[in-house]
């Protein structure tokens, strides 16, 4: 097997008192998606500054590409966006990507051809002449993008890449993603929106207050999480399943949306028992799927930060 | 090394393209335009010959002495030259003194074109004068140091002759003898004349030591703002993942620095053009051109220069990389004045030592200061320009700088190893000691 793009072994980092990051270990081999999920506070960002060796851990190991030079050394292979955007306001955007791609080693001219590239590719090519600052928030994260990926790198750290983009933006970044994926160069982002993740990743680790809660392949995740999972769409009378979805023999798990819920059957429970109950009620259904259970799903069970979902009321569930 | 390069360019460019820049560049060469003309242009006021009226009252016949030697007073040396005074004598006695003395006044204070027959001033010369040297001058330009001064000489160098010619002296006689002293100063250094005049050494060391204080204040907050700015940007996080702290510390420090002497180039450069040009400029100004020459800006020697601009390199070097660290210590400008202020105070006591070097170049204060790396950049071009300094000593003095240099930036890119990814919380000291050990 080869040796990992990013390999962590039981790496710990504290904050004056508070655990960030808790005997975290994630290994990230060469291609593909590798997504790094949690709620806000989960130490996804630490994690990746660990990586980007720009904390030492106190505990634990960070090696890239096999070697633990960090990732200085290294940059010229790694492409790397923080979660917080940062540009030289006061600098034209063409000239700003010229100097990112100066301190990443390659010529002013190559740098210039690139970025000339890129914004082309971006759709920003008439904005490379103002400043940055005049730039709308979008604009500058995607002339940010286009900084990281420069200089071709074979690793490509994202920290949160879609966070603040309009849909149509945060597609064409998605597209650029799975391009360099489909390149064979590796690609590590981190997330907390799920449906995201779980369309673009090969693989992932959801982590929770700085330690890893479950990791691998999307599939296999899915496959340990088990069980039988419905997606349920109202259309009208909504209120009448509520008493059906609160009984704990069919149900061990809502996450309810309103207007659409996705559950988890209860242990020996069938699921066309529950379409029984819904119709005899007179509930309106738009949609009701047998499904695999979405990551969204499995994150919130694991981790059980989403306010959104509905606990079971704990005396019927006993 | 092509990083720094990138580092340098970036922090260069940036820097000049700024509007602040430019205003800043172009203005000061047009203010020492102003300081050539404006002296000329005031002072040209000042060479109006002056009506003076003088009221005799002395009984003794002092009246035409004291008139001849104030209408021998002229402007200058030269042939020609224009005269200071257009005298009148009023014969007075003891009893119309008062009356004669009031109508005189009474026309005083208009002669600028106002009253054709008005004066200037009016001179009372009482018959106790001759004896007792005491006189009284009534007049619109009293407030006037230079021109009251000048007055005292002329009237004293009358009575003087008026003396001395009763003592039976002969006139020509006197007038030899009262010729006064012109003293012209100029440099030795190793032996060997320099061709400056006193007065020129000290136009220069003050004027390095100033450059060189105004260049550190200036462009060492510039850099420490510029790394708060990047604090606060977060571009900081982007660069640490690329660059070492050492090429960010050492390419900022010289971009800025660079920007800086391209500054000083343009402001010596013109100045060294207003000194060579300055009379033309003042000529084509209307201004007379020893007037001009007043403010004339003195050449400097070369080895002057060289001493001159490795200490100012090597200054401007050790004091952008301290305000680099405490930019990297802190998270807002306000914050960093508590520390900054240790950089400063060491940039004034040098700044002000060169006013005491200037008194006593040669003294133990002078030779100390010039080998203490934070005080050298401002003296030791001082000493070199007004003494000659023991080559040994600027030896050790340079050693020391780089020195010390050397353990600053080290010591900055320690700090800022830690201080840029330092959001939020402004170190205690005992933190900081702990980033350098670290």
């Amino acid at each position: 097997m080869t040796s990992p793009s990013v390999s962590v072994e039981s790496v710990t980092k504290r904050f004056s008192g508070h655990t960030a990051v808790n005997k975290l270990s994630l290994d990230v081999y060469p291609g593909g998606i590798f997504g790094l999920l949690g709620p806000n506070g989960a130490g996804k960002s630490t994690t990746i500054r660990l990586i980007m060796g720009i904390l030492e851990p106190d505990q634990g190991k960070v090696s890239l590409f096999g070697s633990s030079d960090g990732s200085r050394k290294l940059s010229a292979r790694i492409g790397y966006l923080p979660e917080e955007r940062g540009l030289y306001k006061k600098m034209k955007v063409l000239d700003h990507l010229i100097f990112l791609g100066e301190t990443k080693g390659i010529s002013r001219g190559d740098a210039r051809r690139r970025a000339l590239a890129w914004l082309e590719r971006l759709g920003i090519a008439d904005w490379a002449l103002k400043k940055v600052e005049d730039l709308s928030k979008g604009m500058q994260q995607k002339v940010q993008f286009a900084g990281a990926l420069l200089h071709d790198p074979d690793l490509v750290i994202l920290d949160e890449p879609f966070s603040g983009l309009d849909p149509v933006n945060a597609q064409v970044m998605k597209d650029i993603v799975v391009g360099i994926a489909k390149a064979g160069r590796t690609v590590l982002f981190s997330t907390h929106v799920m449906e995201q993740a779980e369309r673009m990743c090969d693989r992932i680790a959801i982590i929770a207050r700085g330690e890893t809660v479950v990791s691998g392949t999307v599939a296999q995740v899915k496959a340990d999480f088990g069980g039988r999972h419905v997606a349920l769409g109202f259309s009208h009378d909504r209120e009448r399943a509520t008493a059906i979805l609160a009984d704990p023999r069919l149900i061990a798990r809502v996450d309810d949306y309103g207007a659409s819920a996705e559950l988890k059957m209860a242990d020996g429970a069938d699921p066309e028992q529950l379409l029984a109950a819904l119709v005899r009620e007179g509930v309106g259904l738009r949609r009701f799927e047998v499904v695999e259970p979405s990551l969204q799903a499995i994150f919130i069970a694991k981790v059980g930060a989403d306010p959104a979902a509905i606990p079971l009321p704990a005396g019927v569930a006993a | 090394m092509k990083k720094i390069f990138a580092v340098i360019r970036r922090e260069f460019v940036e820097r000049v393209r700024t509007k602040a820049f430019v205003i800043s560049t172009v203005l000061l060469p047009v203010f020492m335009v102003l300081m050539v003309l404006l002296p000329g242009l005031m002072m040209s006021g000042g060479d109006r010959t002056r009506n003076v009226a003088v009221v005799d009252a002395s009984g003794g016949g002092l009246g035409q002495p004291v008139g001849k030697v104030l209408e021998a007073a002229t402007f200058g040396d030269a042939e020609g030259a224009k005269p200071r005074y257009r005298v009148q004598v009023f014969p007075a006695d003891a009893a119309s003194l008062a009356q004669v003395r009031d109508g005189l006044i009474a026309k005083t204070g208009f002669a600028k074109g106002r009253q054709h027959d008005g004066w200037d001033g009016v001179l009372v010369l009482a018959d106790n004068t001759l004896a007792s040297g005491k006189l009284t001058y009534y007049g619109d330009n009293v407030t006037s140091p230079e021109s009251m001064s000048r007055l005292r000489r002329d009237v004293s160098e009358a009575l003087a002759g008026v003396r001395l010619a009763k003592s039976g002296v002969d006139q020509a006689l006197v007038s030899k003898a009262m010729a006064p002293a012109d003293l012209d100063t100029t440099k030795v250094s190793d032996g060997k004349l320099t061709g400056q005049s006193g007065k020129a050494s000290f136009m220069i060391a003050y004027f390095m030591g100033f450059v060189l204080y105004l260049a550190t204040l200036i462009y060492g907050q510039q850099t420490m703002t510029s790394v708060i700015e990047e604090k606060t940007s977060r571009i900081m996080e982007v660069l640490t993942s690329s660059l070492t702290p050492f090429q960010m510390l050492l390419g900022k420090v010289l971009g800025v620095g660079l920007a800086g002497l391209t500054q000083m180039a343009i402001w010596v450069g013109s100045a060294f053009v207003l000194g060579s040009q300055g009379a033309r400029l003042a000529g084509a100004f209307g201004v007379s051109a020893e007037a001009a020459r007043s403010f004339a800006i003195p050449g400097i020697a070369p080895s002057l220069l060289v001493v001159f601009l490795l200490y100012f390199a090597l200054g401007f070097l050790l004091y952008g990389a301290l305000y680099a660290a405490i930019g990297a210590m802190c998270n807002t400008i306000q914050e960093t004045q508590q520390y900054a202020i240790f950089v400063t105070m060491f940039v004034l006591v040098g700044f002000f030592a060169v006013f005491a070097l200037i008194k006593d170049p040669t003294g133990t204060l002078g030779v100390t200061m010039s080998y203490i790396p934070f005080f050298s950049p401002f003296t030791m071009p001082v000493r070199w320009s007004m003494t000659s300094v023991p080559l040994l000593q600027l030896c050790v003095s340079l050693a020391l700088m780089v020195l010390a240099l050397l353990a600053c930036v080290w010591l900055a890119a320690r700090i800022y190893r830690t201080g840029i990814l330092m959001y939020g919380k402004k170190p205690s000291w005992g933190e900081l000691w702990r980033w350098i050990r670290a």
